[in-house]
């Protein structure tokens, strides 16, 4: 018990710095990109009509802390991070916490639900794939998961909108229906978004279901050939039965060990999906941050949010692993 | 007597076999294995085709891809199909109706195309056009075309430029955009996971640490937020340029892990040992016996990793932060689909999404069969 408690702690350190070069990276990053907040402000007043000059500038810089030096800013960045706080947005003038809200949750709800969708998809059918004989299951199952790379998420998102638009009438986007939009959470308001974010999910586990696919497959058809299982088979254990309790279990842990990168992938087409979709409530500030405004600051703490969940899901995955592999158990433990 | 003969001579045949199979190089093994995959090799026939029509794209197509090309008189045309037989009787060459564009009361005083089924211009090979340059050199013959009037295989976009030409001119784009981006991502690789691999210990430890860092940062965001800072200002040659960095960037760490794999490996075994005894420096041990016991391995992965490149490339044009509209990329031609409009009225405005997922599919093949063949224990399994 020691020893595993000693191990989570090590694995919390190993995380705990991860996102702390990853913050520098993000970090460094928004800082090599021209221009800063104090002249993307100073700009917004100028076109509001205010005259601007260089001094203006620069006490607005002093205001903003930016003429200290990088290492220093960094540093107070990352504590105020970790401590939930991620100033006030560049252009907006409006803190980042309250713009973001329960967007981010929202947007890493979606992402973990098409996570879900995927793996629930792609464990059966990828062990069906890499056990079965028949040729055309085979390369039937082959040539979808293939069309889950080669079709973008944001092709398939645009023709089923427009393909609704045209037969129903109804473009599926957004993630609630007006009149929930600003509504507290209650019983009606969930009815109504899980009635919208079933696309959404779907879309983004579209591609993912076609990677875990490929690699349920490969993991089992690896494990199927090993010397255990014909030993099982031997012993007379067949069928389902056999599958289950020998090469899937060994097929597991890898699956599991990798479920955080999946995630960084599902983030990575988040952004146009939900621009296509205009799920304002989610991925689009995201869109609006990144690419619109060129907000460093609100960029900044939407990246650091993703990367952090990406690290939370990798330090949860090692954990239970370890207490449901008892080859890494022992590999702590002895 | 004679039987004998013929034995002995199988028996050499057999015997030249054994040894072509035992002194084959790593590649020559993964084509033979190769080979036998058939759907594999379907597709890189595909993609040899596809790749040839990419480089040869300003021969291949009748017109400039640009708006120096365009068709003035047929903004969103439908495509124009080549015809042998019509009511009029057959012929061998084909050809395609004739267009004409009227703007009177009859209709409403709006330019109105109609197609003259009785009026033909014949399609001919071998036309003089617009100038182009392929290898260093200025061309003026394109591959077909016609006399009189213009030809649309795929129609015409909203501007009058044809479609045909730009799907062939944004398959060479995109595929230059791929190459760059694996080749800056090859060589990050092979640097990075190369001194990790090889040296081991704490460089290794660190290397790692910061290799699983990059891969956790959600890449496309994180390079939309740095594309969104490219100035407007920039020329499509620049902002391609750029573009493909990005994409290198984008795509290291996985590779560079492999490579590590790879090394760490095969740095262990007897052969290194042995060239080590031997008083071998470091960089002719990477050099003359690291490298080639895994270029091909390097290769598939390369492959593999080429879809994505080109995936991501369309992902960023996609949303109007990649390549803009006077360069022709796959994925500004897939933006071009991006309205109920289109699905409405121009579906040929899909064509290119179909040349486009075709080569997607085309690498993904070849890809999975090259590492179906560069698996040493392929063979035995099953």
């Amino acid at each position: 018990m020691v020893q595993f408690l000693r191990f989570a702690f090590i694995r919390l350190v190993l995380a705990f710095i991860t996102l702390c070069l990853v913050s520098f990276i993000v970090f460094s990053l928004m800082e090599m990109v021209p221009g800063d907040c104090a002249e993307r402000y100073l700009a917004f007043k100028n076109s509001q009509g205010a005259q601007i000059s260089i001094a203006d500038i620069e006490a607005e810089r002093v205001r903003l802390g930016l003429d200290r030096p990088f290492l220093e800013r960094w540093t107070g960045w990352i504590f105020n991070a970790f401590q939930g706080e991620f100033g006030d947005s560049c252009i907006l003038r409006l803190n980042i916490n309250q713009l973001l809200g329960q967007k981010v949750w929202l947007s890493i709800g979606i992402c973990l639900g098409s996570l879900l969708l995927a793996y629930i998809i792609a464990i059966p059918v990828g062990i069906i794939a890499a056990t079965s004989r028949n040729p055309f299951l085979n390369n039937g199952l082959r040539l979808v998961s293939y069309l889950g790379l080669a079709l973008p998420n944001f092709l398939l998102a645009l023709m089923i909108m427009l393909f609704s638009t045209v037969m129903f009438g109804d473009s599926l986007t957004g993630l609630f229906s007006p009149q929930y939009r600003d509504a507290p959470w209650d019983a009606a308001k969930v009815r109504d978004f899980l009635s919208h974010v079933w696309l959404p999910v779907f879309i983004l586990g579209w591609s993912a279901t076609a990677f875990a696919i490929q690699t349920v497959r490969a993991l089992m058809s690896d494990e199927i050939s090993k010397l255990y299982v014909t030993a099982a088979a031997a012993r007379g254990v067949s069928g389902r039965r056999l599958l289950l309790r020998y090469p899937a279990r060994h097929a597991l842990s890898p699956i599991i060990n990798s479920l955080g990168f999946d995630l960084n992938r599902i983030f990575n087409e988040l952004p146009i999906v939900a621009l296509i979709l205009t799920l304002t409530e989610a991925g689009s500030l995201l869109i609006e941050a990144l690419a619109r405004s060129n907000d460093q600051q609100l960029a900044g703490a939407i990246i650091f949010f993703l990367t952090g969940s990406i690290v939370a899901i990798n330090f949860i995955t090692d954990i239970v692993l370890a207490l449901v592999d008892p080859r890494i158990r022992r590999s702590i433990l002895g | 007597m004679k039987m004998a003969d013929t034995n002995s001579y199988d028996a050499a045949i057999d015997q030249t076999a054994k040894d072509a199979y035992f002194t084959a190089s790593q590649g020559q093994l993964i084509w033979t294995r190769f080979k036998k995959q058939k759907a594999a090799m379907v597709a890189a026939w595909v993609l040899v085709v596809l790749i040839l029509s990419g480089i040869f794209a300003p021969f291949l197509t009748p017109y400039d891809p640009t708006i120096a090309g365009r068709d003035k008189d047929y903004l969103n045309g439908a495509p124009t199909v080549p015809h042998f037989c019509d009511d009029n009787g057959c012929s061998f060459r084909p050809f395609i109706y004739a267009l004409e564009r009227e703007r009177s009361i009859k209709t409403n005083f709006r330019w109105v195309t109609t197609v003259n089924k009785d009026k033909r211009h014949y399609l001919k090979f071998f036309v003089e056009g617009s100038e182009y340059s392929l290898f260093f050199m200025t061309f003026n013959t394109h591959l077909f075309g016609v006399d009189e009037g213009y030809i649309h295989l795929f129609g015409t976009d909203s501007t009058g430029k044809d479609i045909f030409s730009r799907t062939f001119h944004a398959i060479n784009t995109s595929l230059a955009v791929g190459t760059i981006g694996v080749l800056i991502a090859f060589v990050l690789a092979l640097v990075i996971g190369g001194i990790s691999g090889f040296y081991g210990g704490w460089a290794d430890s660190v290397i790692q640490m910061a290799t699983d860092a990059v891969r956790t940062i959600p890449a496309i965001p994180l390079f939309m937020a740095l594309a969104a800072f490219i100035p407007d200002t920039w020329s499509a040659e620049e902002r391609f340029f750029f573009i493909s960095i990005i994409l290198g960037f984008i795509g290291w760490p996985t590779l560079a892990r492999r490579v590590r794999t790879h090394i760490l490996t095969e740095r262990n075994q007897e052969y290194v040992l042995a060239a080590r005894l031997c008083g071998a420096s470091s960089g002719h041990v990477i050099r003359k016996h690291l490298l080639p016991s895994f270029t091909s391995y390097i290769i598939v992965d390369l492959v593999i990793s080429f879809p994505y490149m080109v995936l991501s490339e369309t992902a960023l044009s996609f949303i109007g932060l990649g390549l803009k509209d006077p360069v022709n990329s796959l994925g500004v031609m897939l933006q071009n689909v991006t309205s109920a409009d289109v699905l409405l009225n121009y579906q040929w405005y899909f064509i290119p999404v179909v040349f486009f997922i075709i080569l997607v599919m085309a690498f993904v093949f070849v890809g999975d069969g090259l590492r179906d063949a560069a698996d040493p224990y392929g063979d035995t399994k099953k």
